[in-house]
């Protein structure tokens, strides 16, 4: 049977391959949300208006001329500063400005699937626009993603060996992980400190889903309603119910640090089990809670690494 | 609606008003302590008391709980009170420092202090009632334009678009700066909860001067609610009492924002409810307001932990839902009085 099937699927590949040698010089179909879209396969300037998008458009070796500010910031995600330094901001993840997406004069626009029709129908008539199909928040979303926008951009293969080396990666990270800390210590929580108290993140968050990923039991601690992405701002009564064997704790800028020492200033905190642990993980939240894709997806996976290496000691 | 707004014919003596308000204000006090959005119950408060119970009740009453309540009884009372001084000056029952920019003037000056880099746990009491102070002095410069001071509505309105004009430069700035937004936000909306007792402790001298300033001008304020003439005729001065008012309402406005954010509608219902039950001469309002003004912070406050748990409601959602009404009220009144 797998035989047969994998006669079918090399036969099929290689009629994809046959139609599409005379197609490579003309354009691409790809599957939308908002239907079939043709790109170019010559394609020269990208602007993304999709933290994800521009993740996932550099890691496939292109340079976007624009992208949005991420959350809290006034240019991109300091994570991908470094590769980003040349790419033009054109509106934030509220509002794209429309006028500066013209004057870069794109030959694609990236956007996240979240993308509204309205917004859709008016950026698709500045140049084709990519939104990906998509079903809420999921661990793995930044996968589907990222094939949809490979399609387009017209490197499947690249995508598909970049996506297998993050996952072989959190592998390794999940074997010393395992190797370190007993199974009944792995207990985790991600979430966002604010003055009044905290708010945990769904599991379903793409953090999240690397956090499992290498080895950690990630929780909402059942605070989560149903259909709600993130639990409302706990009641400082209520903090011990994100007591964990660790809590990795975010804010909307990038010092984690500060957050943590805001957070220390809370008694109702500081009494935390956690944090006289310390086991508490301050991390980046433009990184952690904003952005999404291959870069980002190792930026974190260095950050469980770094955390393994330094504050877990073998038993 | 009309028996509200005058005095009733045998004035009830201000003693056998106080003291059914003060029990009932002791009730409140005790089901701040005895009621919260977590599990520790009244059954383990009483423990906690006794000088029993777990670690987790202890830490619940005395250090989250307790200064809560501390700091709803100075909010209510600061509040309260500079609501009752406003009216009477303004001669004008809608005064009331978070409609007419007062409060607003106070957490503007907070947020730049939020945008330049503090944090809410640092806030300075100074500056908030620095702003205060300028949202007193423009909504009073802008009614007195062109001399017509009686037209209460005129007061409205002008505190309105003060208060609009000021929140507008709030959020501009928050949209600057998000951190500070993300600080702010719930601030804004006014809370008791999280702060400490240290907090409340550094307002205590400003608070110490206001009600010194309220026992001085008290007697000329009710003397003044008689005429300018009556006033000047016994020998006082009614720029510097009015002066003086807008002082004592600066320090007390400042020093509850900076604590408890802007307190929507507490000034104006108050104030409103004092008079309801001693009739309009500002010293038994003054007195009355004392205990009505902790009253109504505290049973808003205990309702908004209760309504939304685990997690709790903003205090100032449940102020502006109760004051709301009240000031439709007021304003749909057949006669809208003149104090």
């Amino acid at each position: 049977m797998s035989l047969l099937r994998g006669l079918g699927r090399s036969a099929s590949l290689a009629i994809g391959m046959l139609c599409a040698l005379p197609v490579l010089a003309d354009d691409i179909t790809v599957a939308t949300k908002y239907g079939d879209v043709k790109v170019s396969d010559q394609i020269q300037r990208i602007v993304t208006v999709h933290e994800g998008a521009l993740d996932a458009a550099f890691a496939l070796g292109f340079e976007p001329v624009g992208a949005i500010s991420t959350r809290g910031g006034d240019g991109v995600a300091s994570y991908i500063q470094d590769i980003a330094k040349k790419v033009d901001i054109v509106g934030t993840s509220r509002e794209t400005n429309l006028e500066a997406v013209i004057a870069q004069r794109p030959d694609i626009i990236l956007a996240s699937y979240r993308l509204p029709a309205e917004q859709y129908a008016l950026l698709s008539k500045i140049a084709p626009t990519i939104v990906p199909e998509g079903k809420g928040i999921r661990p793995d979303g930044w996968i589907r993603e990222m094939r949809v926008y490979a399609k387009a951009l017209n490197r499947e293969q690249k995508a598909e060996e970049i996506i297998a080396q993050v996952s072989d990666r959190a592998a390794d990270i999940k074997h010393v992980l395992e190797a370190k800390i007993p199974a009944d210590k792995r207990g985790t929580s991600l979430i966002r400190w604010m003055p009044q108290g905290a708010l945990v993140l769904t599991t379903q968050f793409f953090s999240n889903g690397l956090l499992a990923q290498a080895g950690f039991d990630v929780t909402d601690a059942d605070l989560i309603k149903r259909g709600r992405p993130h639990s409302s701002p706990l009641s400082l009564e209520n903090l011990s119910k994100i007591d964990n064997d660790w809590i990795f704790m975010a804010t909307l800028d990038e010092e984690g640090q500060q957050a943590l020492a805001a957070a220390q200033q809370s008694p109702a905190f500081a009494r935390l089990d956690v944090v006289k642990r310390d086991q508490v993980v301050p991390v980046d939240g433009q990184l952690w809670t904003s952005a999404s894709g291959p870069i980002a997806a190792n930026a974190i996976l260095d950050d469980i690494q770094n955390l393994l290496d330094t504050k877990v000691q073998y038993p | 609606m009309r028996f509200w707004f005058q005095s009733p014919p045998a004035q009830r003596s201000i003693k056998s008003t106080l003291i059914p308000v003060v029990l009932l204000l002791v009730f409140c006090c005790l089901a701040s302590l005895f009621y919260g959005a977590g599990d520790v119950g009244p059954s383990e408060v009483v423990a906690v008391l006794m000088g029993a119970g777990s670690d987790d009740a202890r830490f619940v009453v005395t250090e989250l709980r307790l200064p809560r309540t501390l700091i709803g009884i100075f909010a209510g009372l600061s509040l309260g009170v500079a609501g009752a001084l406003m009216q009477s000056v303004a001669r004008n029952p809608l005064a009331e420092p978070g409609l007419l920019g007062v409060s607003s003037g106070s957490a503007f000056a907070v947020a730049i202090a939020l945008a330049l880099g503090a944090s809410t746990a640092t806030l300075s009491v100074g500056l908030a009632q620095l702003g205060a102070l300028i949202g007193c002095f423009c909504v009073i410069g802008v009614a007195q334009m062109q001399g017509q001071r009686n037209d209460p509505i005129r007061l409205v309105l002008a505190g309105a678009a003060l208060s609009s004009l000021l929140i507008a430069m709030t959020s501009l700035l928050l949209l600057y700066n998000e951190r500070a937004a993300d600080e702010i936000r719930f601030w804004v909306t006014g809370s008791i909860a999280g702060r400490n007792v240290d907090q409340l402790l550094s307002l205590l001298p400003s608070f110490v001067i206001a009600i010194a300033c309220v026992v001085y001008v008290a007697r000329p304020l009710a003397s003044l609610a008689l005429g300018e003439r009556v006033a000047i005729g016994l020998g006082y001065k009614p720029g510097r009492i009015r002066l003086l008012v807008v002082f004592a309402v600066a320090l007390l406005v400042g020093a509850a924002t900076a604590i408890a954010g802007p307190v929507m509608f507490v000034g104006l219902v108050v104030p409103f409810a004092a008079r309801a039950l001693v009739g309009p001469d500002i010293r038994r309002t003054l007195c009355l307001c004392l205990p009505i003004g902790p009253l109504v912070i505290l049973s808003a406050d205990v309702f908004s932990r209760l309504v939304a748990q685990p997690a709790e409601m903003p205090l100032g959602v449940l102020t502006a839902m109760v004051g709301a009404p009240v000031l439709l009220a007021i304003v749909r009144a057949h006669r809208l009085p003149t104090l």
